[in-house]
């Protein structure tokens, strides 16, 4: 996948309503790009039909 | 006893002099305030020192020992607590220039249970800057390795959402219980991340583990998470008796091509379960193919719960935030919806896996961190879009039992050969939800067999 720009970057920020400029924009759009690679590469068979269901623990001692 | 002896004794060593009126508890703390001031200027763990407010709880202890009333076995022993977790009238700063001068007006569950069972709140200790896991964005400067002051800690030191609570007992040579989420109360602690954050004790001994555990485990109407299951008394769990009980050995984690894993940490384990089979323990292999690549999974989520929590602050009072907390949470805000929620879905396939796995054998084994603790950076800039790869592979040794929801428990298991730094090595425990019992069994029977917790830090 193709990375993110700075410019890119700067409008998600104004859509969230953060003012990203100068060394700190080009930091967070390292983070940002190495989170949606790997994200990205993260081939699970099946994963598609997953219910994301945060957490179900059974009630009593296993 | 000496008194420069007492904070080397394990916890319920201690408790067993109180109960005996050997040593009192007021004595117990002069002689952890002494340790305090000799070596925190050196490793900074504390944030704050309560020592005015936890004599006042020492006194009230040995007197009521002394009439009699004794609690059980943590009664007049000293306790720290992390400093996200709230306690009244002492400062609990979460680490950070915005909290500096927050001040609780009631005590987390925790610390209200902690009192009720007679410990002494000794002070709060320090942290990433709202536990965002790394070493060095407290306001009050970062903790230090006291194996070797040069050498990372682990993060935090408490609290467990990716594993903060088995890695920095991982990287200082204790015992970290994570708890079941649902088994300790998070009323008054700040949240980290909701869905995954979980209370437990780091301590010296497996059974110092077992009985701060079962003091703050159990529901609690003010965490509708809390679970009402019963609560054990884990001590009579620590049987010394594995006899049978079927051990998992995880195999990514041995594998360096499929881990990462440091030699020296991997034949650790291998020995560790040799230990374990010796004690008549049956070790299979097991396999986890999905888990071991997690660390970006777990990271996703915690960057977007752990962000959800400050939307005012980091809007109107950026700067003051640590520069490497603004730019994780400025990231974090910028995460698209479908990413998190394919690391939710992928939440889900761990899970499945982890207890899958978990109902062939008692307990899964495997390293706590790829390597021992290294050393330590100050510079926290995200450099390249490689680094910060790096950093989010992190959390693939103790993420999947944070995005399972299960137990786990890191123990001392070895060190790095003295030319090699003599760092500590460790094991990670995870077991059935709610089934810390089991863990602690085995990681008692282990400790007793092995001389490592024996070991004292040269700092």
């Amino acid at each position: 996948m193709r990375d993110l720009t700075d410019a890119e970057v700067q409008g998600m920020g104004y859509a969230v309503g953060l003012e990203l400029d100068g060394p700190e924009l080009t930091e967070v759009r390292h983070s940002l790009n190495a989170m949606l690679e790997m994200m990205d590469a993260l081939e699970v068979p099946g994963v598609n039909a997953v219910e994301p269901v945060p957490l179900i623990l059974p009630d009593t001692e296993v | 006893m000496e008194q420069p002896d007492i904070p080397f004794l394990s916890a319920t060593q201690l408790a067993s002099l109180i109960e005996g009126r050997q040593v009192s508890p007021e004595e117990a703390l002069n002689a952890y305030l002494d340790r305090i001031e000799q070596v925190n200027p050196k490793v900074n763990a504390y944030i704050t020192v309560c020592a005015d407010e936890a004599m006042e709880q020492a006194r009230q202890a040995g007197q009521e020992i002394q009439q009699g009333r004794y609690r059980g076995p943590l009664h007049g022993v000293p306790v720290a607590v992390k400093d996200q977790v709230h306690t009244t009238g002492i400062l609990t700063t979460d680490a950070s220039k915005i909290r500096a001068d927050f001040v609780p007006t009631e005590d987390a569950t925790v610390v209200a249970k902690l009192k009720e069972a007679g410990a002494v709140i000794i002070g709060k200790t320090n942290m990433s800057e709202f536990a965002i896991g790394d070493s060095f964005s407290s306001f009050k400067g970062p903790a230090r390795n006291p194996w070797d002051l040069s050498r990372d800690p682990g993060t935090s030191l408490g609290e467990d959402t990716g594993g903060s609570i088995r890695g920095p007992a991982s990287l200082c040579g204790l015992v970290g219980l994570r708890p079941t989420w649902g088994r300790v109360s998070r009323f008054g602690a700040d949240g980290a991340c909701w869905s995954i954050d979980t209370i437990g004790p780091i301590s010296r001994t497996v059974e110092d583990c077992a009985v701060t555990i079962g003091a703050i485990a159990g529901y609690d109407p003010k965490d509708p998470y809390t679970r009402q299951v019963p609560v054990p008394d884990y001590r009579q769990a620590l049987t010394g008796d594995i006899t049978g009980l079927k051990v998992g050995l995880v195999q990514e984690y041995l594998d360096p091509e499929k881990s990462g894993v440091d030699t020296r940490v991997r034949d650790a384990i291998i020995a560790a379960a040799g230990v374990l089979s010796e004690l008549g323990a049956e070790v299979r292999d097991v396999s986890l193919p999905l888990s071991v690549n997690c660390g970006v999974a777990i990271r996703t989520i915690t960057h977007v719960e752990r962000v959800s929590l400050h939307p005012e602050w980091l809007r109107e009072r950026p700067q003051d935030y640590h520069h490497n907390t603004r730019v994780s949470f400025s990231t974090a805000n910028l995460i698209p919806a479908p990413v998190y929620y394919k690391a939710q879905k992928v939440r889900a396939m761990v899970r499945r896996e982890v207890l899958g796995a978990l109902e062939d054998v008692d307990v899964l084994i495997q390293p706590t961190s790829a390597a021992p603790a290294g050393v330590m950076s100050m510079d926290g800039t995200v450099a390249s879009k490689e680094q910060a790869k790096q950093a989010l592979h992190r959390g693939g040794y103790t993420g999947p039992y944070s995005l399972t929801g299960t137990t786990a428990m890191s123990i001392l298991c070895g060190f790095s050969s003295e030319g090699d730094g003599g760092l500590p090595l460790a094991m990670q425990i995870a077991g059935r939800p709610f089934n810390e019992a089991t863990v602690l069994r085995v990681g008692h029977a282990y400790e007793q067999a092995t001389p490592w917790h024996n070991r004292l830090p040269p700092v």
